[in-house]
């Protein structure tokens, strides 16, 4: 670390290279200390590989909880605890309808931590598929999928569509009562595609009937295929956050007047042999880098703050799925009885605002509205173009759009309470106390 | 923030800390520790000493192949004491199984030796409960979700209150030992002969099959119903069948509770497959349909000239008809009187509701039984021979002695097997019917009853006085309203329209738009309203019956309504004579007998 | 823009609130190190299996009586010879030490198939690249009369259960 001349060292005897061997092991993985200037602070970023995806400074504004809520990240934690658990439960999974139901039972009576682990899996399933959720409607009432970040959102809605095909997957897999039906009336849903629904249902499960074939494709889809996707896919998400110039804001935050930066300029000049060394602003500031030291500086470095705030979101996130997880089990039904389905056969709970709408029009309620809602989500930012009330919680700017949004929302919403606690056997509508 | 961060990290430094510390500490393993103790305290050897001092609580297992599909039963990681003998006075979970003679376990010097050995049985397949659960609330099953909770030992919260306790005892075990011990005469399985016994004697075989032993076809069958359903659905589904399903058509039988037991053990013995059977036996019972089974449980008998009377009387008692019917004494309280059924029907119509209930009353719940043409014979020779009336001294006495049974002791059609009968017996309480018929029509259908229903003409019993005296008590005790005029109205005699193709066509039209929502598209009274209807809509299929009603009755019922039902006044709606003409043609049209065939039962 | 290369936490904070922020700092890591390692261990507790899928390690294989003196029986769904001598019994496996074949019971003892190894009567080597003689496992009198065999635990060749 020391800059002193010193071009040969002595060479070091056994001994002290022994001794200094734990030492020399840490400093030759962690190659910075802690860092305490801007500069070690602004090489943390790039000299850490699990650090490197984030900017070397980000703005103040992004890093605001009203603003963001933090949805983005939280659904990104999830998918890293979905990830780690998954992985440790297919130790112990079978894909086959004579042992998976018993693997369920083992896992919750015999297997160290297998409770909790299946308990986590499923309770960061539910979660993740509500946050992503929220998180894509955070951006849309913050008008965020505008220009330049058009694509990012399309990627977006592509990642929901995908979360709920992974959890959608996932549930068949205990291959209980509650799977079996569920993904019975989903595959259903399904169905009812026009053209290719009866294929698209046939392909999925591999066969007339929800039996080996599904489970084995399930899996397959739900350990290695979906997951590779959703990485992928998760991986461009964030690739193009900063391509993309950071988190959308609105104007003013960047508009501060120019009396501000008149107060710090003392520390300005940069003096020293680092000073050669320059650290773009990768992105954060579109054009030239000259603009360095003439523009308002809103932003502030990566580390801490922005690493402070994700570390914390993690906890939260960490915190909340443990305890669920300590607090409720994982449902697990009778086994599998092809012959008696439970009245009524409900489709997963995220589904299940598609099935209420199906028992009113089959048609409508299961291919037009979702197909016209998703399709609406795809071409939104290609429609509406007007830059006007980024950055801005419900802008004014923004009414119509917003309410149209609010309004398959909350349909969505009200349609999944009624499908999940109104309805009773016969799909008859029933109070829940 | 700093500080939410590092409680935070605490708190999930906690909870790990609790997971954690959760997992090494389980009951089980004090349950062990405990045996190892009180074992090492027994040890009368080094060598037992020894033994004991290198076991650690760990999972125990049996794994067992030889039953089905491959069963891993944990019991004994509890259970740990199961098998040895030493344990007999302790408390569970640290007690020895017992040893019974009953179950084969024999005494050498002063040693009990087990027959069926644990190590090769393992423990569900006598006991049911979770083999790999190791928490009691999972293993025992009192998860409400397990199929097949500890046999007569574990109920669940879910079970209804007042079945639990009756489900409870080792009796209920029996239905496991029949997997294998199929023998009928087999001493360990008493109750599920008995089961077996009450199966035939009650008549569940009637409308229940069950492979190899019975081939009812009106109820489910009953052949893996011990695989699908608990302990106490079955109790439900016997001892109050419309508490379960409300459309249920099953009768609640006249069992005390111990017949009820007997017969819940013998249904959850049957699983479709016993561990006895062997692939050919299988085979072979499917080729010939059970047929040979069957005929092993209800022998045909042969019928003597002679001896015919005394034969079918027996036959009546043994095929248990009185599960159902009365018959002197016995009552089955679910169907029509037999005593005195030779006053009231003749030998053909006995005949031919034999052969096929349905098709003297198409919507009768009997079922078809498959007995020989002679059987039948002798059954219905004893039927007819049956005249002897009960004293009619009054109308009073009458109406208890042969109306009762259906009309109720309140007269408002809910007698004691009411629920059982379709048509539903007449609400004699409601005014408005009662008093929009003439005395002559009522007394008409009193002597000469309702066809294709279950209303026997009582002509040969009561001649026209009686009749008028057992009117004339309805009318006091139960319609209690005065009688009215009668409204006069314009009926025509004889249906005006011609029977043609075109008429026939343009009333079902008529039909299908004013009257299939509660008689239903194909007429046979189960329109989709139907359901919330009491009296139900008339069975417009019921040959029997429309073929006993004149034009004049037709007309009258859809011109001007039937009171005291839902049936509408139609000509409120804009029917006129030439409309109800064309309804009228079309229901005798669907009710003509094909020709050269038998209008068998016309419904499904 | 401003560049601060002194080597200080932020500006304006006392040495008291630096002090604090460290020591939150390292509680923070504290407890996430640990929870790490909690999870960690407990993983490895997880894919390591309490109860195994397949037959169970102790298991009963029925009276002494079913084995008179003198007997070499081989039970070979459990890879085990059972050897009687008069009031004497043991337990030997048949899993080869070398590689884990299944030895075969031949005229001198055992014999691997695989690559040779010969074993004599109470397992010990004479021959082949057997490192070791094959194991005794702990038989002991279940108080239910029966012989029990505990696979997990291996006792010095030559002791064998008196009756």
């Amino acid at each position: 670390m020391s800059p002193a001349a010193n071009p040969i060292p002595p060479k070091p005897g056994l001994l002290t290279a022994l001794k200094e061997l734990p030492k020399n092991v840490w400093n030759s993985i962690f190659r910075n200390p802690l860092p305490s200037n801007d500069l070690e602070k602004s090489a943390t970023s790039f000299t850490n590989f699990f650090l490197h995806i984030h900017p070397v400074k980000v703005h103040k504004h992004s890093l605001k909880p009203t603003y963001t809520l933090g949805l983005g990240l939280i659904s990104f934690f999830l998918f890293v605890i979905l990830i780690l658990t998954g992985i440790l439960l297919m130790f112990y999974y079978v894909p086959s309808t004579t042992q998976a139901y018993d693997r369920m039972l083992d896992l919750r009576g015999t297997v160290a931590f297998g409770m909790i682990l299946r308990n986590m899996h499923r309770w960061s399933a539910h979660g993740m598929v509500a946050v992503v959720f929220l998180h894509l409607a955070r951006v849309f009432f913050t008008g965020a999928y505008k220009k330049p970040r058009e694509f990012n959102w399309v990627l977006g809605v592509v990642l929901f569509l995908l979360t709920l095909f992974m959890s959608f997957t996932g549930y068949l897999l205990p291959w209980d009562q509650l799977a079996f039906w569920a993904i019975t009336v989903g595959t259903a849903i399904a169905g009812y595609a026009p053209v290719v629904g009866k294929d698209i249902q046939f392909l999925l499960m591999g066969g007339t009937s929800v039996g080996q074939e599904a489970l084995l494709r399930f899996y397959v889809l739900h350990v290695a295929v979906l997951p590779a996707i959703l990485t992928l896919g998760i991986s461009i998400h964030f690739w193009r956050i900063r391509k993309d110039g950071g988190l959308s804001r609105p104007p003013e935050a960047d508009a501060t007047p120019a009396l501000e930066f008149s107060a710090p300029a003392a520390t300005m000049k940069v003096a020293g042999p680092e000073s050669r060394k320059t650290y773009g602003l990768q992105g954060l500031v579109r054009g030239p880098i000259t603009k360095a030291g003439q523009v308002p500086d809103n932003t502030v470095f990566s580390w801490p703050d922005l690493f402070r705030a994700e570390l914390f979101t993690f906890v939260i996130t960490l915190s909340a799925i443990l305890i669920l997880s300590l607090l409720f089990n994982a449902p697990l039904e009778e086994p599998v009885n092809i012959l008696h389905p439970p009245n009524p056969a409900k489709a997963p709970w995220y589904f299940l605002g598609l099935q209420e709408m199906v028992s009113y029009s089959a048609f409508w309620g299961g291919i037009g509205i979702p197909t016209i809602f998703v399709v609406l989500l795809f071409i939104t930012p290609y429609i509406d173009r007007a830059q006007t009330g980024v950055g801005k919680w419900f802008a004014k700017e923004r009414l119509l759009a917003n309410t149209i949004f609010l309004t398959f929302v909350l349909a969505n919403i009200v349609f999944v309470i009624i499908g999940t606690f109104f309805r009773g056997p016969n799909w008859a509508f029933v109070m829940p106390w | 923030m700093r500080i939410a961060l590092a409680i935070g990290t605490f708190f999930i430094l906690l909870i790990h800390g609790i997971v954690f510390y959760d997992q090494f500490f389980h009951r089980w393993e004090r349950n062990q520790t405990a045996y190892f103790d009180q074992a090492r305290a027994m040890a009368k050897s080094d060598a037992e000493r020894a033994a004991l001092s290198d076991r650690k609580p760990r999972i125990e297992q049996i794994v067992v192949s030889n039953f089905g599909e491959t069963r891993v039963d944990r019991c004994t990681t509890c259970h740990i004491a199961s098998d040895d003998p030493r344990f007999s006075t302790y408390a569970e979970p640290l007690k020895t199984h017992p040893y019974s003679i009953a179950m084969g376990d024999v005494q050498k010097n002063g040693k009990w030796e087990r027959r069926h050995k644990f190590s090769e049985f393992g423990c569900t397949v006598c006991h049911d409960g979770q083999g790999r659960g190791l928490e009691p609330k999972y293993s025992h099953g009192e998860d409400e979700y397990w199929p097949d909770p500890l046999l007569g030992h574990t109920t669940q919260d879910s079970w209804r209150k007042d079945y639990a306790p009756k489900l409870k005892g080792k009796e209920y075990l029996e239905a496991n030992c029949a997997q294998c011990h199929t023998d009928p005469g087999f001493a360990g399985t008493a109750t599920v002969e008995k089961g077996r016994k009450l199966f035939f004697a009650t008549n569940c075989y009637g409308c229940h099959r069950i492979e190899g032993l019975s081939d009812g076809t009106i109820g489910p069958d009953l052949t893996e119903v011990g695989k699908k359903w608990k302990l106490d659905y079955l109790w439900g589904r016997i001892a109050d069948p419309r508490a379960i399903l409300a459309t249920s058509i099953m009768p609640k039988f006249n069992l005390k509770d111990d017949e009820i037991k007997a017969l819940v053990i013998f249904l959850k013995s049957r699983k479709g497959r016993n561990f006895a059977e062997t692939e050919i036996q299988r085979y072979k019972v499917k080729l010939t349909g059970g047929a040979e089974l069957v005929q092993a449980t209800i022998k045909p008998v042969e019928i003597k000239p002679a001896e015919m009377l005394k034969q079918g009387e027996k036959l009546i008692l043994d095929r248990a008809c009185t599960a159902c019917h009365k018959l002197g004494a016995r009552d089955g309280g679910i169907a029509p009187d037999l005593s005195f059924e030779g006053s009231i029907k003749d030998e053909q119509w006995i005949s031919a509701h034999f052969k096929n209930p349905k098709s003297t009353m198409p919507d009768s719940i009997m079922p078809t039984f498959r007995f020989t043409d002679d059987e039948f014979k002798a059954m219905t020779a004893y039927l007819v021979s049956l005249k002897t009336a009960p004293a009619l001294t009054n109308g009073e006495a009458t109406y208890k002695a042969l109306c009762l049974r259906c009309h109720g002791d309140k007269g408002d059609g809910n007698g004691p097997i009411a629920i059982h009968l379709d048509p539903f017996p007449r609400d004699l309480t409601k005014a408005g019917f009662m008093n929009s018929k003439s005395d002559t029509r009522l007394v008409n259908s009193i002597r000469n009853g309702v066809a294709g229903t279950s209303m026997p003409a009582w002509g040969k019993m009561l001649d026209e006085e009686q009749a008028k005296g057992v009117l004339a008590y309805i009318q006091t005790a139960f319609t209690k309203e005065p009688r009215r005029e009668l409204k006069a109205r314009q009926i025509p005699e004889k249906n005006p329209i011609a029977m043609s193709a075109e008429s026939v066509a343009r009333g079902e039209a008529q039909f299908v738009n004013r009257c299939a929502g509660c008689h239903g598209k194909k007429a046979d009274g189960k329109g989709p309203n139907s359901l919330d209807i009491q009296p139900k809509p008339r069975n417009l299929r019921n040959a029997r019956f429309v073929d006993s009603v004149d034009d004049r009755r037709l007309f009258e019922a859809i011109l001007y309504g039937v009171q005291g039902t839902a049936m509408p006044s139609w000509i409120d709606y804009g029917l006129n004579n030439n409309d109800v003409g064309d309804l009228v043609n079309f229901i005798r049209a669907i009710n003509q007998k094909p020709k050269g065939g038998q209008n068998a039962g016309t419904n499904q | 823009m401003a560049v601060n290369l002194k080597r200080s936490s932020g500006t304006g904070a006392s040495t008291e609130q630096i002090q604090r922020r460290r020591m939150l700092g390292w509680l923070t890591g504290l407890g996430l190190f640990g929870s790490g390692i909690l999870s960690a261990v407990s993983n490895f507790v997880f894919i390591k299996p309490r109860a195994t899928y397949g037959q169970p390690q102790r298991f009963s294989i029925g009276k002494p009586d079913d084995f008179p003196p003198g007997t070499r029986a081989t039970l070979g769904a459990r890879s085990l010879c059972v050897v009687r001598e008069g009031n004497k019994i043991a337990a030997l496996s048949t899993t080869c030490t070398h590689l884990g074949c299944i030895v075969g019971v031949s005229d001198t003892g055992f014999a691997c198939p695989c690559h040779g190894s010969r074993f004599d009567q109470d397992g010990t080597v004479t021959g082949g690249p057997a490192p070791r003689p094959l194991p005794w496992y702990k038989l002991t009198l279940a108080p239910n009369g029966e012989l029990e065999v505990d696979k997990d635990i291996e006792i010095t060749p030559g002791s064998y259960l008196s009756l």
